[in-house]
């Protein structure tokens, strides 16, 4: 019980009281949110246009033909009200449900999008902060209960998500998806998707030292899993600048062995892993106190 | 240390509660529900996709060969405005090629596109060998012409020209 009490005041902090700062870095980050999750509702709305059969269902299209949402001009709308409610729903207009109801917007945008086989993830954190902020919003009405349970929900889900994303690994492969020709393999696949998207591709330096040598390509991915493993260090305040420091590590490494870029993902990480209330407070001594203000707006 | 109300910590364990149902009977995912298994199978043969470009049909063989001997030019598929891993996803996991399927990733790919350029579609394995290296080969499947569409002859397909 005492690590679920420690858990629970490491992500909520009860006792923490609000200051301005903390209400300027709350709307700085809901607009990072919400931009971010309005180009994402365009980008894959103008995409999805393109596609015209279902590969594979995800999830409510497990449910609901989400052939409706192909060959015609559905997405752009979808994306149009979203942006719209989202709007609204950020300067507080409107019903505490707004976020709600675009949430299921974007699951549908999301679920249309991706029916053709991939099952990408680098938008998984911008879902769960419209999720949280949605949920935040519905429950609780005070300005410091609302910023305490969704920026405290965000970090639990961020952290479980990548505990969770290193016990798969060692349930799927086990100790051994350690091994550095495992990384070869990966290199192969990816270098195999460079040179289909761009027509070329040679590997980089970091692919190259990899390629080389087992040892090597197996200390990058230990480093890998040994950051993704301590993931649920999120969770408590006094290393969560660490952990998130060593996962933006481990996302670099992962854009430089394998392609694979995580921009959205790791900025949020940025977002959420260190103290910028506290930075904003002690560049901004005055200014940030008229954070205050902003409250009508949490 | 003063204690949390429970509420927040009640509705994060419904919310808990909601992911695990959801993941564990959608085969871990119901975005944004995840239990993130990309990579978690390590070691395993793997299947990806690429086009490249030759100048007339009669220059295509339909064998599997290396990289360095490939059939024709890498298309960027960038290029045709199409996402290289729906493009690769939908050539490596569709089963089935019915004319339908054939239909649909010419239409990804942009009939404007393939109106005066051969395109061939490959399927692109990689492997460890026993020897500690990987093994990557490319193999023919489709043609892709202005009003045609030929499926490689040595492959088990059930039609051979279907447009």
């Amino acid at each position: 019980m005492r690590v679920l009490d420690s858990i629970k005041n490491n992500l909520f902090q009860p006792d923490k009281e609000l200051e301005g700062a903390h209400y300027i870095f709350f709307k700085i980050f809901e607009l990072f949110v919400a931009s971010q999750a309005i180009y994402l509702m365009w980008y894959w709305g103008l995409y999805t246009l393109r596609i015209s059969d279902v590969v594979l269902p995800l999830g409510l299209a497990n449910y609901v033909d989400i052939s409706f949402m192909h060959a015609n001009n559905l997405p752009l709308w979808n994306a149009g009200i979203f942006s719209a409610l989202v709007g609204f729903a950020f300067f507080r207009v409107g019903n505490k449900w707004l976020y709600g109801i675009a949430f299921l917007l974007l699951h549908f945008q999301y679920v249309a999008r991706f029916s053709i086989g991939e099952i990408p993830h680098s938008a998984n954190l911008i879902g769960f902060s419209i999720l949280c902020i949605a949920t935040g919003l519905i429950f609780f009405e005070a300005p410091d209960k609302r910023y305490k349970f969704i920026l405290g929900s965000i970090i639990f889900f961020a952290g479980l998500g990548y505990t969770s994303a290193a016990i798969s690994k060692l349930i799927g492969t086990g100790i051994n998806w350690v091994d550095g020709r495992h990384l070869w393999l990966w290199i192969g696949e990816k270098g195999t998707d460079i040179l289909s998207r761009e027509g070329a591709w040679s590997p980089n330096f970091l692919q190259s030292l990899a390629l080389k040598s087992i040892p090597i390509a197996t200390i990058i991915l230990m480093i890998g899993l040994l950051s993704e493993f301590f993931g649920f260090l999120l969770w408590f305040r006094k290393t969560r600048m660490f952990i998130v420091t060593a996962l933006i590590g481990m996302h670099i490494g992962i854009t430089l062995s394998m392609n694979i870029r995580f921009d959205a993902f790791v900025a949020e990480l940025i977002l959420i892993g260190y103290a910028w209330p506290f930075v904003i407070k002690k560049l901004w001594p005055e200014k940030s106190a008229y954070g205050k203000k902003l409250t009508r707006f949490i | 240390m003063k204690k949390t109300s429970s509420k927040p910590l009640k509705i994060l364990g419904y919310m808990l509660l909601v992911n695990v149902l959801l993941v564990s009977t959608h085969l871990g995912e119901f975005w944004p529900f995840s239990i993130y298994p990309m990579f978690s199978q390590a070691g395993n043969p793997w299947t990806r996709a690429m086009i490249t470009e030759i100048s007339d049909e009669d220059s295509l063989t339909w064998e599997t060969t290396s990289r360095e001997a490939l059939n024709g030019t890498p298309v960027s598929v960038k290029s045709l405005g199409v996402d290289q891993i729906d493009y690769s996803n939908f050539v490596s996991k569709t089963q089935n090629w019915t004319t339908s399927r054939l239909e649909a990733l010419r239409y990804m790919i942009g009939e404007e596109h393939i109106q005066d350029r051969n395109f061939v579609i490959f399927k692109v394995n990689g492997r460890l060998s026993e020897s500690d290296s990987v093994v990557i080969e490319y193999t023919p499947q489709f043609l892709f012409a202005a009003d045609t569409t030929i499926l490689n002859p040595y492959l088990n397909f059930n039609s051979s020209v279907v447009k």
